[in-house]
């Protein structure tokens, strides 16, 4: 604004200011999205959370990750893990083989399984053997120079090593401290946890699968979902912690059980028992609230010779949804289910449990001599909303992400081609999006760039410590 | 694990009792002679898509081929050998294997046809505390496959999807 109110500036008046503006003002939406994502030329953007520093004492997926979604943003993080041996995570692969080479020097014939990909991107690796009272500077001083630090030990070891909140704060009122783990402070402190434990005790593999009746049984996501919701679950804590601190200058402890986060998507079930006494069902592929809105199988897969068997015996599953009287009205004239409009013409009758089963057996008698392609174009063609279920091959090859970034190529920097979907598939930001520079380091890697160059310790001391496997 | 062998020598005055245990990346389809990891006795055993075709055969004097991976005494508590303890097992070498074949089969370019690190030995760090550099020199660093890369460029092999 102008000083005096009564003057009118170009550049206080809505609209473009210059030329480019006006230019981007007249872009098509899509030219303008292309544009300001400019997939592919992240680098050269800024990052959100340059200038923060963040230490991560973490261990396989779930705090890992909350961890690795600052370092896209941008943060510095120094993943400390064992001497030696690494994350365990490193050593978890698809069928227990290794692929990336080499683990650490003193393993050269061992290499980092695949399970550790996306948990640890962007971080300096250090090894340290924290609980020594020999390192207890090393790891002090790194607190002095950090914000925060995560850390996944059972709750009290921490505080047992003189390393909790209790003793960190004393030494930097800043820091910001979290605790991820199983069930947190309670009765079951010291239970531990991984992620099908929290599907399964905080109640989310019990509405999991298709109900017994149908042939189902409780179940858990094939991938460790619980891992990757709970850290991000975590990052949003950290993020809320540091608006906090610059309001207040002052740190916080962020206790986190990966158990009870799990019930967060659990949605209404909680109240409806509160409420009604009823506890939630299985429901599999369809849904409690829609009808038709579900997921059906097919008779023939899309690719019936193909080499691999997701593709050549999977590819039959397609979702369809005509839940609103109109698009059920279609759905049924075009599967030839008329029969099921005249019986179930309000949404109340088929959204019920018995409806639902006989509309689903009719839908998938009607796609049972049809492909998943087929089924898909006959429902999009009448207008309705479908889609296959895809694979991670089809993924890939989805002309629609490689557009946006979401899945790519990237040359990582020690491990040379890696095809990429975390990072970018995290949501796009135009000013400061989320980037990927390299996808984890060797076990200690960065220990000289740590040790020596930012806390100042000779490297003498460092190959002393490195000889007595502290580091 | 394809089988074991069970051990049951006389072993310092009493039976050995040691379960040798046959992993399927070395035994799938194995024949020759192995040791026991406890008492060294050696046995042969000839192994046909990890199926116990012939043996365990006592081969008292000879040289053992190979060792179990792993063996255990669970009759004296918790006592094992884990693996890679010389003259009793055998190293754990991790090695990828072709998925039908069974036979080290270690990935050098991604499906595009890009060099991956994905195979060893690899060069040692940069030498403090096991440091490294921040960037594969591949040229340098894995001279031969930077010439299989060149080959497959020359070929057209490589792509960008």
């Amino acid at each position: 604004m102008a000083k005096d109110p009564r003057v009118t500036r170009i550049e206080d008046l809505p609209g473009p200011k210059c030329k480019e503006e006006l230019e981007e003002m007249k872009m098509p939406y899509e030219e303008y999205c292309k544009a300001q994502f400019d997939p592919g030329n992240e680098p050269s953007k800024p990052n959100a959370l340059n200038g923060i520093r963040w230490m991560s004492t973490t261990m396989y997926i779930f705090t890992p990750h909350s961890v690795s979604n600052l370092a896209e943003m941008g943060a510095e993080v120094i993943k400390v893990e064992m001497p030696r041996m690494g994350d365990p995570m490193r050593h978890c692969a698809p069928f227990n083989e290794t692929y990336l080479y080499p683990l650490h020097d003193s393993r050269p014939m061992t290499g980092t399984g695949m399970g550790y990909l996306n948990a640890n991107p962007n971080e300096y690796h250090i090894t340290m053997d924290y609980h020594l009272p020999e390192l207890k500077e090393a790891f002090y001083a790194l607190v002095k120079m950090s914000d925060g630090l995560t850390e996944c030990y059972r709750p009290g070891t921490f505080d047992r090593w003189k390393q909790s909140y209790r003793y960190v704060q004393e030494m930097n009122p800043r820091f910001i401290y979290v605790w991820g783990g199983g069930f947190g402070y309670g009765p079951k402190c010291f239970g531990g946890s991984y992620d099908i434990l929290g599907q399964a005790h905080a109640g989310l593999a019990s509405v999991t699968g298709f109900h017994e009746s149908v042939g189902g049984h409780a179940t858990k996501h094939s991938n460790w979902c619980i891992d990757w919701y709970s850290g991000t679950q975590i990052t949003f804590g950290i993020l809320a912690a540091l608006h906090w601190r610059r309001k207040t200058g002052l740190g916080t402890m962020i206790e986190f059980s990966q158990v009870q986060a799990a019930t967060r998507c659990l949605g209404y079930a909680a109240p409806l028992y509160g409420r009604f006494g009823i506890v939630r069902q299985r429901w599999g592929n369809w849904d409690t609230q829609l009808c038709a809105h579900g997921i059906i199988l097919c008779g023939k897969s899309d690719f019936p010779d193909a080499e691999n068997p997701q593709d050549r015996l999977e590819a039959r599953y397609a979702m369809i949804s005509a839940f609103q009287d109109e698009d059920w009205k279609e759905l049924c004239a075009i599967t030839g289910n008329n029969d099921l409009f005249d019986k179930y013409k309000s949404h109340n009758e088929r959204v019920e449990a018995e409806a639902q089963i006989e509309i689903y057996a009719a839908l998938e008698k009607w796609a049972e001599d049809k492909s998943r392609a087929e089924v898909v174009k006959v429902c999009q063609d009448a207008g309705l909303l479908a889609e296959p279920v895809c694979n991670d091959r089809e993924y890939y090859e989805n002309e629609h992400w490689r557009m946006r970034g979401s899945v790519r190529w990237m040359d990582d920097p020690i491990f040379g081609d890696i095809l990429q979907h975390g990072t970018y598939s995290a949501g796009l930001m135009a000013k400061t999006p989320r980037q990927l520079n390299w996808i984890w380091r060797p076990v200690g890697a960065d220990n000289v760039k740590i040790y020596h160059e930012l806390l100042g310790y000779p490297t003498s001391t460092i190959e002393e410590w490195y000889e007595k496997a502290w580091l | 694990m394809c089988d074991i062998i069970w051990c049951k020598k006389d072993f310092e005055g009493k039976p050995c009792n040691t379960i040798n245990y046959l992993d399927p990346y070395c035994f799938w389809n194995w024949e020759g002679t192995i040791n026991c990891a406890e008492c060294g006795a050696v046995y042969y055993i000839h192994m046909i898509q990890g199926k116990m075709y012939r043996g365990p055969e006592d081969r008292p004097g000879e040289t053992p081929d190979t060792s179990p991976l792993y063996a255990d005494k669970p009759l004296d508590g918790y006592r094992f050998y884990g693996a890679g303890i010389e003259g009793r097992t055998r190293p754990f070498e991790c090695l990828p294997r072709h998925i039908y074949l069974g036979v080290p089969d270690m990935v050098k370019f991604s499906i595009r046809g890009r060099p991956v690190r994905g195979h060893r030995p690899q060069p040692p760090s940069a030498g403090i505390a096991g440091s490294y550099g921040f960037n594969w020199d591949i040229k340098k660093l894995s001279p031969d496959l930077y010439e299989e890369y060149q080959q497959k460029l020359k070929n057209g092999e490589v792509k960008d999807w």
